[in-house]
């Protein structure tokens, strides 16, 4: 087996340019990484016979950006017309869409190759790729492990190798948790920086569109790719530049503050640690390192709760078995429907939000609950950019565990959401938020830190994350692909 | 205070999201919808110093579509992914009305 | 049955004309192939937002100008959700919270007294799509799914059926007149939902109120309205009480039918649209808004009032906008109102009719409008010569000197000529003379109309009047 896949973009560029290898021989390369890998689960549908032709239709073309000929995989909350979408659901199983997402254009555009669908929880509401109908996906550090979640499988296909690139999506914390528990660089943009156009709602208020790699430098030419505005959704923002551009620039002087919320005692000691290293590493380079205070930052999940569970029982009210998806057989009437198609199509957990949602919705609840709720978001949101008045970004462990056992915590409603505590306040304040992989555990899992900015300071992001990443120089290959086999 | 919602009040709900539910998934969401409401009590509880909102973290105003007739789908397409269907039409059971 | 006040509150939802739907680019159209006119956002399919209609922006500030109302300058939409098959997403973008223009009123003139029917607010939303029963199921067209609508909701102040049906004229007037809306309530760009309670004197709370949905005419929601205060005091005479109801007026029977029992509030769960940032109106986009709008009716009739055109042919222009709107190109012109609306709503009115043409496709140019009714007006046309030649002069290009030419049209103005028919006249006719000397004037008529005959119409009656006259006077 050949390890194309293994090397940076640059030089499989090198390779694609000097006619060395072709598009196909990468695509070839990624369907043998998973055909070795099966048990990874990361792929609920695969593109391999529209993703070959692809390649052999790009082999004849001007290699035209380093994201030229790429392998892609999609998580399967994003529409891709003609390839079957589930969102990980029942509802979905049989929904081929008849229209592409906005990223999705764009990365066609860019060449990159479409390999597959990735596997996630369903409607991305789950923190460990558990809740997917199409099973769980496995950590590629630790096959008996959680891959994170709800883009469990895009983390999983990258760090394995398998794809270079994925697109994720993060609603409270689903690209960056699974990047920090799978050991690969994940970045949620600024609210409205990448169009959610035929990204499947799950709370539109909080959900974004973004990329996961192996490394800072390609995640923030996928972002070049994916980002600006568009057309159809009136809540994404122009913007033109070049997220690279401060990638190796000196950080020193840089100020950095780090919420006291952060560094509480739940969180796991080694994940501290860690932390604790960046922060000394920070400071011998001249960078101001200060504890700060962020209001309501410890009140997000509950409000987490009422505005992302409101929001998607609302979105999730259009899967109603008439237009399109799973639709229940013999219905006495229209009511029942609605109530059996609704009552299989979906899962436990699906289930279970909704309600929620419905119920915080219902009656005074939402004045009682979800008015408050976003005017204490309103609050947060102005503490959180208070502080970028003074400090450059602001750090903090991404997770507050590293990836723990398959079949764990499935059931404990609190329990899921203490997995985002740390990532959830950066949706409810729009802002851009990073995992960058700083270091392993005793027992070789990865261990994340979290980079987050004002908004529209992802070049920023970069720029800190470059920085650690090379004084770190990580060896973050799990190297799974093939070796069995050979 | 009760340290349960209802079955009325749990079943008001399933019906608001049209999900059918059984017994033993009342009882849970009677137990758990009330728990979850205890721990979302402390929302209440803060005295936030004004009174804007943020529906979303929104970083502009919207801007208009031009009113241009754009791409439309032909019937074929709109019935495609339809489970039940009549002529150019998606169809229903038909809809109980207390008539 | 004893007398009750009522008190009535009326919702009216008016489909906007505009070229896109409210929130997607597809066609806002009707009677077309059935999901012809639709995309995936109008369908809700997954991953699919809105984008707003700048047309039902502005047409929304002209409906809250012309119906007096207060304009929000910053507003953002709401999702009503509930279930339903005519509901793609199964919520609604409506305006809940922050409607585009509230406290405003519409003039109504009741007897010879004037009342503000007062409103309360308007709001903009999407329109569901059509569903239509077969047997055990439904046939849904989406074509209408997200065509932009406007509620206007007023408030309970509508005491009669006579008002209502007063305020809906009105309403379905101005906003046909701005261009808002066809107003077609037939094919439900306009429909109207009302509020009914009675109550047995001014001071006691309002009573029980029922609703009655999407009444297909005006005549009939005052029909409606009296049926339902009749079948209310029926029941508060017997003692009674009942429940807020859903009620729909059937024609054929002519009476309000019970629809539903309405349950304790419906919980539609509102909450803000997280999909469409805020709309903030510029003063700019108000102002273009409000300036683009047409002359309105009160105002027409005010300016056609001064200018002579009798109270009929008011009322008959304001009735037929194309040829109000024809007849306003002349303002800025000394052209006589009076005689130019006789020949619009008559022989004009005709001829449109008989070939279902709008007066703009005809070949009438305002030189020549203006020409015709200066020679109508000086009589060197006759009613006869007009009947001849108005065919020519809406399908030709020629002028109508030229068409009189061409024609060969004698409008005999050669006064001899006329001096021996009159004369002809007068001798074959001694017994009109004879009552004409005796005072009676009805034998200079028939006279007239001797001599017209003898010409074939085509004599300039004022001429042959001043010869008759002269000449029976010698």
């Amino acid at each position: 087996m050949n390890k194309y896949l293994d090397l940076s973009l640059q030089e499989i560029n090198n390779l694609l340019i000097n006619k060395k290898i072709t598009p196909k021989d990468l695509v070839i390369e990624s369907f043998e990484r998973i055909e070795a890998n099966k048990d990874l689960n990361g792929f609920i549908t695969l593109n391999k016979e529209a993703a070959l032709k692809r390649a052999e239709d790009l082999k004849d073309q001007e290699v035209t950006s380093l994201t030229f000929g790429i392998p892609i995989a999609i998580k399967d909350n994003i529409i891709t017309k003609n390839l079957r979408t589930t969102a990980g659901s029942k509802m979905l199983d049989n929904f081929i869409p008849i229209y592409d997402a906005d990223v999705i254009e764009r990365i066609n555009e860019a060449g990159m190759i479409i390999i597959g669908k990735a596997n996630m929880d369903e409607f991305a509401m789950g923190s460990s790729t558990q809740t997917s109908y199409y099973g769980p996906t496995k950590n590629p550090w630790d096959k008996t492990l959680v891959p994170g979640g709800s883009s469990g499988g895009s983390a999983a296909v990258v760090s394995s190798r398998i794809t270079p690139i994925a697109l994720g999506s993060d609603t409270g914390g689903s690209i960056r948790q699974p990047s920090s528990f799978c050991g690969i660089v994940g970045l949620k943009p600024t609210y409205g920086r990448v169009s959610r156009y035929g990204l499947i709602a799950f709370a539109s208020s909080l959900d974004q569109i973004g990329p996961m790699t192996r490394n800072v430098y390609e995640n923030a030419l996928v972002l070049n790719t994916i980002c600006g505005k568009s057309k159809n959704d009136l809540t994404s923002v122009e913007t033109n530049e070049d997220f690279t551009r401060l990638i190796g620039k000196d950080i020193k002087n840089m100020k950095i503050a780090i919420p006291k919320f952060y560094v509480n005692d739940t969180i796991d000691i080694e994940i501290r640690q860690e932390l604790d290293n960046i922060i000394t590493l920070l400071k011998e380079n001249n960078c101001v390192v200060d504890y700060v205070d962020i209001k309501y930052i410890d009140k997000a999940v509950p409000l987490y709760q009422i505005i992302a569970m409101g929001e998607a029982s609302s979105n999730l009210a259009r899967f109603d078995g008439i237009r399109y998806g799973y639709s229940y057989e013999n219905p006495k009437d229209i009511n029942d429907l609605y109530l059996k198609t609704r009552k299989n199509g979906f899962g436990n957990e699906v289930k279970r939000r909704i309600m929620i949602g419905s119920y915080l919705l219902s009656g005074k609840n939402a004045t009682t609950y979800y008015n408050k709720a976003l005017a204490i978001r309103d609050d947060m949101r102005n503490s959180f950019l208070d502080i970028f008045k003074n400090y450059d970004l602001i750090i903090g462990p991404t997770a507050t565990t590293k990836a723990y056992p398959l079949g764990q915590d499935l059931d404990d409603a609190v329990k899921a959401f203490m997995d985002d505590i740390l990532t959830i306040p950066v949706n409810m304040a729009g802002l851009p938020g990073m995992n960058l992989p700083i270091g392993f555990s005793k027992d070789h899992l990865p261990i994340g830190m979290q980079i987050i900015g004002a908004p529209f300071a992802e070049a920023k992001i970069y720029q800190l994350a470059s920085y650690i990443e090379k004084e770190l120089n990580l060896d973050l290959n799990p190297n799974l692909g093939g070796d069995d086999n050979e | 205070m009760e340290d349960r919602l209802t079955k009325e009040e749990v079943l008001h709900v399933a019906n608001l999201a049209r999900i059918e539910i059984d017994d033993k998934e009342i009882e849970m969401y009677q137990v758990k919808l009330k728990k979850l409401l205890d721990q979302i009590e402390l929302v209440t509880k803060i005295d936030d110093n004004d009174s804007d909102y943020l529906i979303a973290p929104w970083n502009n105003n919207s801007e208009f579509r031009k009113d241009e007739v754009g791409n439309m789908l032909n019937p074929k397409e709109v019935l495609q992914n339809a489970p039940r269907k009549s002529g150019n039409y998606i169809e229903v059971p038909v809809v109980i009305s207390n008539e | 049955m004893s007398n009750y006040i009522p008190t009535i509150g009326i919702e009216v939802h008016v489909e906007l004309k505009t070229n896109t739907k409210i929130f997607s680019s597809s066609e806002n159209g009707y009677g077309q192939m059935a999901n012809s006119l639709t995309n995936v956002i109008d369908l809700g399919y997954p991953g699919t937002l809105p984008t707003l209609n700048e047309q039902v922006i502005k047409t929304a500030i002209k409906a809250a100008h012309v119906l007096n109302c207060k304009i929000r300058k910053k507003q953002h939409f709401d999702r009503k959700n509930y279930f339903y098959p005519d509901n793609p997403k199964n919520y609604q973008i409506t305006q809940a919270r922050s409607p585009i223009g509230y406290d405003g009123y519409v003039e109504i003139e009741i007897g010879n007294n004037k009342k503000k029917i007062e409103i309360e607010e308007i709001h903009i939303e999407e329109d569901t799509c059509k569903s239509a029963h077969r047997g055990n199921v439904s046939l849904l067209d989406f074509n209408r799914a997200g065509v932009p609508l406007i509620e206007i909701v007023s408030r309970a102040c509508i005491e009669s059926s006579e008002e209502a049906k007063l305020y809906l004229e009105k309403l379905r007037e101005l906003l046909y007149y701005s261009n808002i809306s066809d107003c077609k309530i037939e094919e439900g760009s306009m429909r109207c939902d009302a509020n009914v309670s009675i109550r047995k004197n001014i001071e006691d709370k309002l009573g029980t109120k029922c609703e009655i949905k999407n009444i297909g005419s005006i005549s009939n929601v005052g029909l409606a309205i009296e049926k339902e205060i009749e079948r209310q005091s029926k029941l508060l005479d017997k003692g009674e009480t009942f429940k807020e109801q859903t009620r729909r007026f059937d024609d054929k029977q002519n009476d309000t039918v019970l629809m539903r029992v309405k349950e304790t509030g419906n919980d539609y769960r509102y909450f803000p649209e997280p999909d469409i940032p805020y709309i903030e109106l510029s003063d700019e986009i108000i102002n273009s808004s409000i300036a683009e709008l047409p002359m309105l009716p009160d105002e027409r009739r005010k300016i056609y009032k001064e200018r002579g055109v009798s109270d009929i042919n008011i009322t008959k222009l304001i009735a037929n906008r194309s040829l109000s709107d024809y007849l306003n190109l002349f303002l800025d012109t000394k052209l006589n109102f009076k005689e130019a609306s006789n020949l619009l709503l008559g022989d004009i009115s005709a001829y449109l009719n008989k070939t279902e043409k709008d007066i703009s496709n005809t070949h009438l140019t305002k030189e020549k409008f203006i020409d015709l009714v200066k020679k109508v007006e000086d009589n060197t046309l006759t009613s006869k010569n007009l009947k001849d030649i108005l065919d020519d002069i809406l399908e030709s290009d020629k002028t109508i000197a030229e068409i009189i030419k061409e024609k060969g049209i004698s409008n005999i103005t050669d006064s001899n000529m006329l001096q021996d028919i009159v004369l002809k006249v007068i001798l074959e006719n001694p017994d009109s003379v004879k009552d004409y000397k005796a005072g009676k004037d009805r034998a200079i008529k028939y006279l007239m109309g001797q001599i017209m005959k003898e010409t074939k119409g085509s004599a300039n009656p004022k001429l042959v009047n001043q010869i008759l006259i002269n000449e029976l006077n010698k």
